[in-house]
């Protein structure tokens, strides 16, 4: 009896300096590990990799619970549901696609567990007045708007063809573009939903050749992105320049296929030469550690964790807290500044400036908007070698 | 015109790539009466194969099958004696669950020995085309077309006119009077399934310059291939030549003229129309 009283009271001075110098706070983190969007779920990993050293450094000790969705909707929510109520997780990171994080919106919701999402772009998830979900990145619109906006200020489309992949994400975009090109006077030619991982794309991309469109509009995952663009090539497709919104355009593999990849425009949230606040240093570090140049999704999943941890920390185990605490903050990292806000319908969405990269003989450049530019933009499309 | 000529070829050409994996599930099919739902896998083996011979030992991916198909071979010999002639006289749920047991060992050794990333395997002529006509015809595609049809024909050939072949044939059409007749039917088994996995692994060689590569790309084939081998009637090879072929032609032309989204509508509506006319698929014998 004595003994077990002793060794409670040993514990407890042992654990106590370690509790006052390490604030700890169990934040979930559900991504796409395994899956077809795999490749893109490991940015978003390694991003939380370095946000884990970096918070460790401040003092602040996280207990972090993964989960894989395999990129699936349902096992996204069955993720969402074991974090918030077995492990009881003060907030939750992710998904990273939209079909993913789309599902589990409402979750966050019924469970009264805070939801950031650092990537997933499908405007409709943070239109739907849910007071638990935040988002850092921009929306499928922006991504849309932004490409057109640069197409428009370099030259003078008048017809845009969209393929896109028939889910979330590519729905969305497509919608987003053939809305902003109404406005803009582009007239949309062709639209063309796709099933994601068919070999064959053309026959479709024939179709689009024959309409003759002055802009290809693309929303597409990694491996897709690629394969669009190589039987573009083979069939000759020629407009006066392919627009990317994001995913497969964004990465390095894809850069990486000069043959296809040159010229291409790409909109994203993030490159590693921009301006902001340690995006830079960012870069760096991500490169020494991981070999290879981070894409935009592991610095959104980085500033996502440190905003979710740091803020999680202060508010103790308290949910509501956490979230009145997301709600009023303000933040200036490696993604500019952040601040959630409701407007023009949204809920908790943070105002992110969008950025448009072309691929210039095997990397990415910054070449939109004015203010971030590090490489002149090649337009029209310089045709095929 | 051009369009509809431009989408008739490229689906004739991808057709042939699904009618070879679909031979290698009828084929096993036929013999062992297994569904083989790790067949998706055997062609991601494939694609890895090639991925790797090309990396490192600078093989083309087409001169690659030569390497692919003996080595495919052995695995799938090797799995049928450890793990499929275990299970034969069994319960088809069984049989099921251990296919795609095996299916899912395969993805995820892969995945752990070479992470998910997609490799894309860049040749010189991986997106180059010539002309006829006006009707763009890829030149890879091309190739693995003509090397499809080599393939098929020398199976037929060795289907048909070697011992070997005929005890083969024999053992689909009725295992126990096969065995009764002198058949070592556990080892015409084992051929079996090695020519299923080595055919499935050359498929898996011939789209890999054209397509990409990822642990998980099997399920995709796996379904295809089901669907190919149902279609052309289970177990029967030139139906599932024949469904493999208008399967792509249906995908390709109904790609074009209902929208990309809306092929595999088609591809499926085409499925269920020729099992409601013939359920025993287009050459399957009614009472098997």
């Amino acid at each position: 009896m004595f003994g077990k009283i002793q060794a409670t009271a040993l514990a407890l001075i042992l654990a106590l300096p370690v509790a006052a110098h390490a604030a700890k706070v169990k934040i979930g983190f559900v991504n796409s590990i395994t899956g077809p969007e795999a490749p893109i779920g490991e940015n978003l990993t390694n991003g939380v990799t370095l946000a884990l050293e970096d918070l460790k450094k401040k003092g602040i000790d996280v207990e972090l619970v993964r989960e894989d969705d395999t990129g699936k909707p349902e096992k996204s929510m069955a993720a969402f549901e074991k974090m918030a109520t077995r492990d009881k997780v003060a907030g939750i990171v992710g998904p990273y696609s939209s079909k993913c994080a789309n599902a589990i919106a409402k979750l966050a919701e019924k469970y009264k567990t805070p939801l950031l999402i650092p990537v997933a772009s499908k405007e409709e998830i943070t239109r739907q007045n849910l007071k638990w979900t935040f988002r850092l990145s921009a929306t499928t619109y922006d991504y849309a708007t932004i490409l057109l906006d640069m197409a428009t200020s370099l030259g003078r489309p008048k017809t845009i063809a969209i393929i896109n992949e028939n889910t979330d994400f590519g729905t969305s975009g497509a919608k987003s573009a053939k809305d902003y090109a109404g406005k803009k006077g582009i007239r949309v030619v062709a639209e063309e939903a796709y099933a994601p991982g068919s070999p064959d794309y053309r026959s479709t991309l024939t179709k689009i050749k024959s309409k003759n469109p002055d802009l290809v509009f693309m929303v597409s995952y990694v491996a897709d992105a690629i394969l669009l663009m190589r039987q573009s090539r083979e069939i000759g497709l020629t407009p006066q320049a392919f627009l990317g919104a994001g995913a497969g355009f964004a990465t390095v593999a894809f850069a990486k296929e000069r043959a296809i990849s040159n010229g291409v425009f790409s909109s994203t949230q993030w490159t590693g030469d921009v301006n902001w606040p340690g995006a830079k240093d960012f870069n760096k570090r991500y490169i020494a550690k991981f070999g290879k140049e981070p894409t935009y999704h592991a610095a959104t999943a980085y500033e996502s964790m440190m905003i979710m941890a740091e803020t999680a920390a202060k508010a103790g185990d308290n949910r509501e807290k956490l979230r009145l605490a997301l709600k009023s903050g303000s933040w200036n990292g490696i993604m500019g500044e952040v601040k959630f806000a409701d407007y023009e319908g949204y809920t908790n969405q943070n105002k992110h400036q969008m950025l448009v990269e072309q691929i210039q003989n095997g990397a990415h450049q910054t070449v939109y908007p004015p203010k971030y530019v590090s490489k002149k933009p090649v337009y029209p499309f310089p045709g095929w070698k | 015109m051009t369009i509809f000529m431009q989408s008739l070829i490229s689906g004739i050409l991808i057709g042939g790539v699904y009618a070879l994996i679909g031979i290698g599930m009828t084929i096993i099919f036929g013999v062992m009466r297994v569904i083989n739902f790790a067949h998706g896998d055997l062609l991601m083996l494939g694609m890895y194969g090639t991925f790797y011979l090309f990396t490192l030992f600078n093989i083309d991916p087409f001169i690659s099958i030569v390497v692919i198909i003996p080595l495919m071979f052995l695995y799938g010999g090797f799995l049928q004696k450890m793990f499929i002639n275990r299970i034969l006289g069994t319960l088809p749920q069984n049989q099921i669950l251990l296919t795609i047991g095996l299916g899912l060992v395969m993805s995820n050794s892969v995945m752990l020995a070479f992470t998910s990333d997609y490799k894309i395997l860049s040749t010189s002529y991986s997106s180059s085309s010539f002309d006829i006509l006006g009707i763009s015809i890829s030149t890879p595609l091309l190739i693995s077309f003509a090397i499809t049809a080599v393939i098929t024909v020398a199976l037929y050939w060795f289907l048909l006119k070697t011992d070997t072949g005929q005890a083969i044939r024999a053992t689909a059409q009725d295992r126990e009077a096969a065995q009764l007749m002198g058949i070592n039917v556990k080892r015409m088994s084992i051929i079996a399934f090695g020519l299923g996995a080595s055919l499935a692994g050359a498929a898996g060689a011939l789209i890999s310059p054209t397509y990409y590569i990822f642990p998980q790309v099997g399920s995709t084939f796996t379904l295809k291939a089901f669907v190919i081998t149902v279609l052309g009637g289970m177990g029967s090879i030139v139906g599932a030549t024949l469904s493999g072929i208008l399967i792509g032609v249906a995908e390709s032309i109904g790609g074009v003229y209902f929208g990309a989204g809306w092929k595999e509508v088609v591809v499926f509506v085409l499925f269920l129309l020729v099992l409601l006319l013939k359920p025993s698929g287009l050459m399957g014998k009614s009472n098997v």
